[in-house]
């Protein structure tokens, strides 16, 4: 039973260590990558790139910039600034340009892999669409779809039932198949208007639900056999184009049109939600849509009617190939941490490291334990396992074995 | 008869920092619903049911540490008058096995701790459904499981520590304890922890009989 609880004890203390050493090594020596900012111009055809820490503005060929002349090439970006200085055109490819036009075209999307691994809040807040009033109000009641929808009122924590019969049945007789294994909709009132939800059901179906002078509306949006989505991101841009921007499960890039529901597939290849973040810039010439993964950042431009114009890539070393990261390798086995950049959730996140270069360290310390042992004139065999233990564990279960020792067992 | 005589013996020495503690988290969990209450009476609930929902209030993080107190007070409670003149000497006397007597004794206190908090759980469980419907109050749960979780592995460990008989170790176990603690007190968003739960309460599990380590050692003398 002692036996035990000290095998126990070191399991414990392997998991903290490879929680905290690695934890602690990365503090003191990883260096923060600097990730280029990069848009489409629609003056010169080409992607703008400020690198922010050194300082400079180029295009893709190296040609360097200064400030002024890096805005004057995005004039949908710094349009006010442009109009400050008096260097603004009057139009650009025969579209004459006036800031109301400019603003409303102008979108900013911005969705990371943290924000698609995430809890959900279960219960959602269902605007009055068309209240009349010009700001929203936000209900009294929240709605939840489990075997039906219910609206539960805050105020006392009670199912409305009269509300909750009506909207189950609208969609009910709507062919939604309950429970819901999605919902998305912009939840706070702080919008220009109110569209709703868009909601997944349990057949993967996709669903448009909003309420409408306390009526129920429900649509049944079109979707090609077998598409499933990952995630949905609802959206309030002022040109009112579309309603969402839609992820699939096999990473590809959807929009959602407003009013007549067609879902238009966006040609973005290179994009995964489970570990690259998403900026996707609109204007009145082009979208610049920029995936930033670990190593690498591509910035793919789209014409209005969505087809590629140009693309641009630029990579980077991961950490684990630079310096730091080799003598990480060297020294470490694996390491655990208990969050992740691309997920919200706490998890044991196990990572082994890099190649096999830390055995050399597990054979060195093993090789030290056992001259230890020796000097100590103690049976090697009954810490044959706290040599295994430091073989594959390395730092880890020598610290461990070291802190909880092996000292009257045998 | 003996071991209702241990459990006696552990009584006496826990019951006033166990009743202290349970009236006073009790107090604490009291206070919180009166904050929610003051808040749906100011604020409106929809307003409170939406911060909670949508921006991340946790009307539960003044109760992060109340578990944690709870299980440092049961351990130090039960465990440091055992430490003085090495009493814990006369247990080991005992015609009983002296691995059983000792998990007697941890287990009384680890159930007298548990019930404590099975009362702050109720009262937290039962208040959060007076103003919040099912899944606000899962996701409550899930992110305070943790919390309590918490609490029995500081009461394990601090049995671990205060009953080592070598000041070095007490050292070493206390610094891996000490870390080990804060993978179940991370604050992220609610209903985060929900992965992990599992995993942290066999690892809190694994934790229950490690006191076994350091009476063993105290046992064989070691100094």
């Amino acid at each position: 039973m002692e036996k035990i609880s000290r095998y126990l004890l070191v399991f414990i203390a392997i998991l903290t260590l490879a929680i905290i050493l690695p934890k602690l090594y990365w503090m003191a020596f990883e260096k923060p990558v600097r990730k280029p900012f990069i848009l489409y111009s629609c003056i010169n055809d080409d992607f703008m790139i400020h690198r922010i820490s050194e300082k400079t503005w180029e295009d893709t060929q190296g040609k360097q910039y200064t400030r002024e002349e890096y805005e004057q090439k995005l004039p949908m970006m710094f349009e006010k600034q442009l109009i400050t200085s008096g260097s603004m055109p009057d139009s650009i490819k025969g579209i004459a340009l006036d800031m109301r036009t400019i603003s409303k075209a102008k979108s900013f999307f911005r969705l990371k892999a943290s924000e698609i691994d995430a809890p959900v809040p279960g219960l959602y807040p269902l605007f009055e669409s068309q209240s009349g009033r010009a700001k929203l109000d936000l209900p009294e009641d929240f709605f939840r779809i489990t075997w039906r929808i219910d609206f539960i009122e805050a105020a006392t924590n009670k199912v409305l039932e009269e509300k909750s019969q009506l909207f189950s049945a609208a969609l009910f007789q709507n062919g939604f198949s309950f429970p819901a294994i999605k919902i998305s909709g912009i939840s706070t009132p702080r919008k220009s208007a109110d569209e709703g939800y868009f909601i997944v059901d349990s057949k993967d179906q996709l669903f448009h639900l909003k309420m409408i002078k306390g009526n129920p509306y429900v649509k049944k949006i079109e979707v090609p056999e077998g598409l499933k989505f990952r995630h949905i991101s609802c959206v309030d841009f002022k040109n009112k184009d579309f309603y969402a921007y839609l992820f699939s499960d096999k990473n590809v890039i959807y929009i959602l049109t407003q009013d007549d529901y067609q879902l238009i597939k966006w040609p973005v290849e290179g994009f995964d939600a489970s570990n690259c973040d998403l900026k996707i810039f609109g204007d009145l010439f082009n979208y610049t849509v920029v995936v930033e993964a670990e190593d690498h950042i591509k910035a793919i431009a789209l014409n209005p009617d969505y087809q590629v114009v140009k693309t641009y890539t630029e990579t980077w070393k991961l950490k684990e190939e630079l310096t730091e990261g080799k003598i990480f390798a060297l020294l470490f086995p694996a390491q655990v941490s208990m969050t992740s950049d691309n997920s919200k959730f706490i998890r044991f996140y196990f990572s082994l490291s890099e190649g096999f270069n830390w055995i050399f360290l597990n054979i060195l310390l093993m090789a030290f334990h056992f001259l230890w042992l020796f000097r100590r004139k103690v049976k090697v065999k009954n810490h044959l396992t706290d040599l295994g233990i430091v073989a594959i564990c390395g730092i880890f279960g020598f610290i461990a074995i070291h802190f909880f020792p092996n000292k009257f067992f045998d | 008869m003996m071991w209702k005589s241990i459990v006696y013996k552990e009584w006496l020495k826990i019951r006033w920092f166990l009743i202290g503690y349970t009236l006073l988290g009790i107090l604490g969990i009291g206070y919180l619903f009166l904050t929610v209450k003051h808040g749906f009476a100011f604020s409106g609930g929809k307003n409170i049911w939406n911060s909670i929902l949508f921006m991340g209030h946790q009307f539960f993080s003044p109760l992060k540490y109340v578990p944690l107190l709870g299980g440092l007070t049961i351990a130090i409670a039960q465990y440091f008058p055992e430490t003085v003149n090495k009493r814990i000497k006369l247990t080991f006397h005992l015609p009983l096995r002296e691995n059983k007597a000792l998990l007697m004794m941890h287990a009384f206190g680890a159930v007298s701790l548990l019930l404590s908090f099975l009362v702050f759980f109720g009262m937290f469980t039962g208040f959060s459904l007076l103003y919040f419907p099912v899944q606000m109050v899962t996701d409550s749960i899930i992110s305070i499981f943790p919390w309590f979780l918490a609490g029995f592995s500081a009461y394990f460990l601090v049995a671990l520590i205060v009953l080592e008989p070598a000041w070095k170790f007490r050292l070493f176990y206390s610094l891996v304890g000490g870390f080990f603690l804060t993978i179940y007190l991370n604050s992220p968003v609610t209903g985060a922890y929900d992965p992990a739960n599992s995993g942290l309460f066999v690892l809190t599990a694994f934790l229950s009989i490690a006191l076994l380590f350091s009476a063993y050692r105290f046992r064989k003398g070691e100094m």
